[in-house]
């Protein structure tokens, strides 16, 4: 017999309807690999934007089944199941509505948003939290690859296995960016895309990135983000090429833009500025006519700042 | 030795970071080539050059020779060193010391000078069996490569770079941390300092009294399109500044050492706001008896009363004679500019 309903303050133990929430990103500011002893381990810093958000309710009941709305949202469906069985109710079932504005497919980060909300919801629903460490291995799990939206520091993530190589121990500072679609009618699967096979040489390019990354980040050098970030969109660029990027890379000097960050899983490529530019508004307009031009769409986005970027609702 | 251990040691030779002023900083090396011997080596064992029944090769008579004798003795290999009159008594003992192998060859061959002598008997030594292992820093791309890690300390500890100088001898240094540099800050301005008498930059080759930079070959390993200005430093330029530079900053730095700060004093202070790093590319121990010997220095007449403020600018590399001299370079290729000098481009100018 199926139930209908659930008595939530009586039924199983303390379970609630939870809710989770979660931004989405605008691509790398950092896409590379370190050296590790077992191989190489490929490894990311994401540009989080508050602007996309993915927000998921869970009502937990006792049927066993998990249903997901909407239902292509099979990832938030499998996560949710990982979030059960590590909390000890593995066969605990209910209803997951995701809810998002995040474009799929585009290389926001919408799944990694999805899943994590999707977490959330569940611990929020059982009353328990998870660590950003535990969150992350979860959505690993879920996804297969994931990005570090879960955190609330910069980060450097190794998004095939969910550990973390540094941390930074700050946000990633403040940007203004202009988001352009270089292949408006494509749409790209994370997990169809092969890791991408760096060289050893690339490797010790790499390793220059990082430490002045690092050193980006800590002390708030927006000059030396962006040039960080478009050092490792040169480098990924000769690996896995992406169309339409000679012409960011054009327009960013053009403009005097502090650099170009690509969504390596997608087809957005962001034009980056400094907020505290006198300039900047002068700036966005061009590079969004400059896009216009191209036959491009594009939008003009503001990077999150140390405020909470994902919280139980 | 674990590589744990050789990782450790490895870290201590690294370039202390001095600021020399507000917008020159000095990376002071003990043994900078320790980093191209370590990085050589590893390579040569990841690509399966070498196994554990190798020995190592190589034709070296400076620091080169100590940095491979160290690496070679922390990580088991057999080293044979091939060199001439120009190895020093101590550099020689401490290769001994770290169970190195030093042969000196005879005397200069009939073309190509002690160079080539030396070069042949390494190509007999390795004819003797495949164990035996050429590093061959001149043209071994590993040799540039090395230099990631110290790409990386400047990038963290200094932030923006907008100025590389140092001395040119394999070119390994200096192209492969402007190459590493450049991936970030593509308009990073590039000096070499080379000496007269050297042919890496066109200069006809000469007997030379300079050690440690300049050449009498083209390495494969020196990208001339990585400069933007190249220097010819004397010895007696060289070594009256490097003196001055450890009266100056208690720097007790290697001979080529005085060349490169000399050049980089020079372009810091024409261009304030631009932010300059200088290789140092080995500490003064080896030249107690020479550059720190006033009776020496005297006596071989390389102490000058007086520096020369500036360089003499020169169009075509065979002007530059005497006293330090410099091209605009402008990232040209060694053709474009020694063998159609008067072609010069608006971006050389510029």
């Amino acid at each position: 017999m199926q139930p209908t309903t659930f008595d939530y303050q009586n039924g199983h133990g303390a379970c609630r309807i939870g809710r989770g929430w979660c931004a989405g990103h605008h691509g790398e500011l950092f896409q590379g690999a370190v050296a590790g002893e077992h191989g190489m381990r490929r490894c990311l810093m994401t540009l989080p934007c508050d602007n996309f958000q993915s927000s998921v309710s869970f009502f937990p009941d006792s049927s066993g089944e998990l249903r997901v709305d909407p239902p292509h949202k099979a990832k938030s469906r499998r996560a949710v199941q990982y979030s059960l069985d590590a909390l000890g109710f593995p066969h605990l079932g209910g209803v997951i509505v995701v809810r998002s504005n995040i474009k799929e497919s585009k290389g926001y980060g919408s799944s990694t948003a999805d899943c994590v909300a999707a977490a959330l919801a569940v611990a929020d629903a059982l009353r328990v939290k998870f660590t950003d460490e535990e969150l992350a291995r979860l959505v690993v799990d879920a996804e297969q690859a994931s990005d570090n939206v879960m955190f609330s520091d910069a980060v450097l993530f190794a998004h095939r296995e969910g550990v973390v190589l540094d941390d930074y121990a700050t946000p990633v500072p403040r940007l203004d960016l202009v988001a352009i679609d270089c292949e408006p009618d494509r749409l790209i699967d994370t997990l169809d895309s092969a890791p991408a096979p760096y060289s050893w040489k690339d490797l010790q390019y790499f390793e220059v990135l990082i430490t002045a990354l690092r050193r980006a980040v800590r002390t708030h050098d927006l000059p030396l983000l962006g040039q960080v970030a478009t050092a490792s969109a040169d480098l990924n660029q000769h690996v896995l090429p992406k169309p339409g990027y000679a012409d960011m890379r054009r327009l960013a000097r053009e403009r005097g833009a502090l650099g170009v960050a690509v969504a390596h899983s997608g087809t957005v490529m962001s034009v980056l500025l400094d907020p505290a530019d006198p300039a900047v508004e002068h700036k966005i307009e061009l590079l969004q006519l400059d896009a216009m031009r191209l036959g491009l769409p594009s939008t003009r986005l503001r990077t999150r700042g140390a405020h909470a970027h994902r919280r139980i609702a | 030795m674990s590589s744990h251990t050789a990782t450790a040691l490895l870290h201590a030779f690294r370039a202390r970071l001095v600021p020399l002023s507000d917008n020159l900083i000095a990376a002071a090396f003990p043994l900078m080539k320790i980093f191209p011997a370590a990085f050589c080596v590893a390579r040569a064992r990841q690509d399966g050059l070498i196994s554990a029944r190798s020995t190592i090769v190589e034709s070296s008579s400076g620091t080169m020779a100590l940095g491979l004798a160290m690496v070679a003795h922390w990580s088991g290999y057999p080293l044979v060193i091939v060199s001439d009159q120009a190895c020093d008594q101590v550099l020689a003992r401490r290769m001994q010391d770290l169970g190195a192998r030093v042969e000196i060859v005879d005397g200069p061959a009939p073309v190509g000078g002690l160079q080539r002598a030396r070069l042949d008997r390494v190509r007999e030594i390795c004819a003797q069996g495949e164990e035996y292992w050429w590093v061959n820093q001149y043209d071994n791309t590993s040799n540039p490569a090395a230099y990631a890690a110290f790409a990386a300390q400047l990038a963290g500890e200094c932030g923006r770079i907008d100025c590389l100088v140092g001395t040119v001898g394999s070119g390994g240094s200096m192209c492969g941390t402007a190459d590493y540099l450049a991936a970030l800050f593509p308009d990073l301005h590039v000096i070499g300092v080379d000496t007269f008498g050297s042919v890496l930059f066109g200069q006809p080759d000469r007997p030379r009294q300079l050690r440690g930079l300049g050449n009498s070959l083209l390495p494969r390993n020196l990208d001339h399109t990585r400069f933007d200005e190249v220097h010819w430093v004397s010895v007696q330029e060289a070594y009256t500044a490097t003196r001055r530079l450890h009266q100056i900053t208690s720097l007790f730095c290697g001979g080529t050492s005085g060349a490169a700060w000399m050049v980089a004093r020079h372009w810091a202070e024409q261009h304030p706001g631009k932010r300059v790093v200088c290789l140092f590319p080995d500490d003064g121990h080896r030249y107690v008896h020479s550059v720190y010997d006033d009776k020496e220095m005297h006596a071989h007449g390389h102490w000058l009363p007086e520096l020369p403020a500036a360089p003499r600018e020169v169009r075509d590399p065979r002007d530059a004679a005497d006293a330090w001299s410099s091209i605009r370079w402008g990232r040209r290729s060694y053709a474009e500019v020694v063998e159609e000098p008067c072609r010069l481009t608006a971006t050389a100018m510029g």
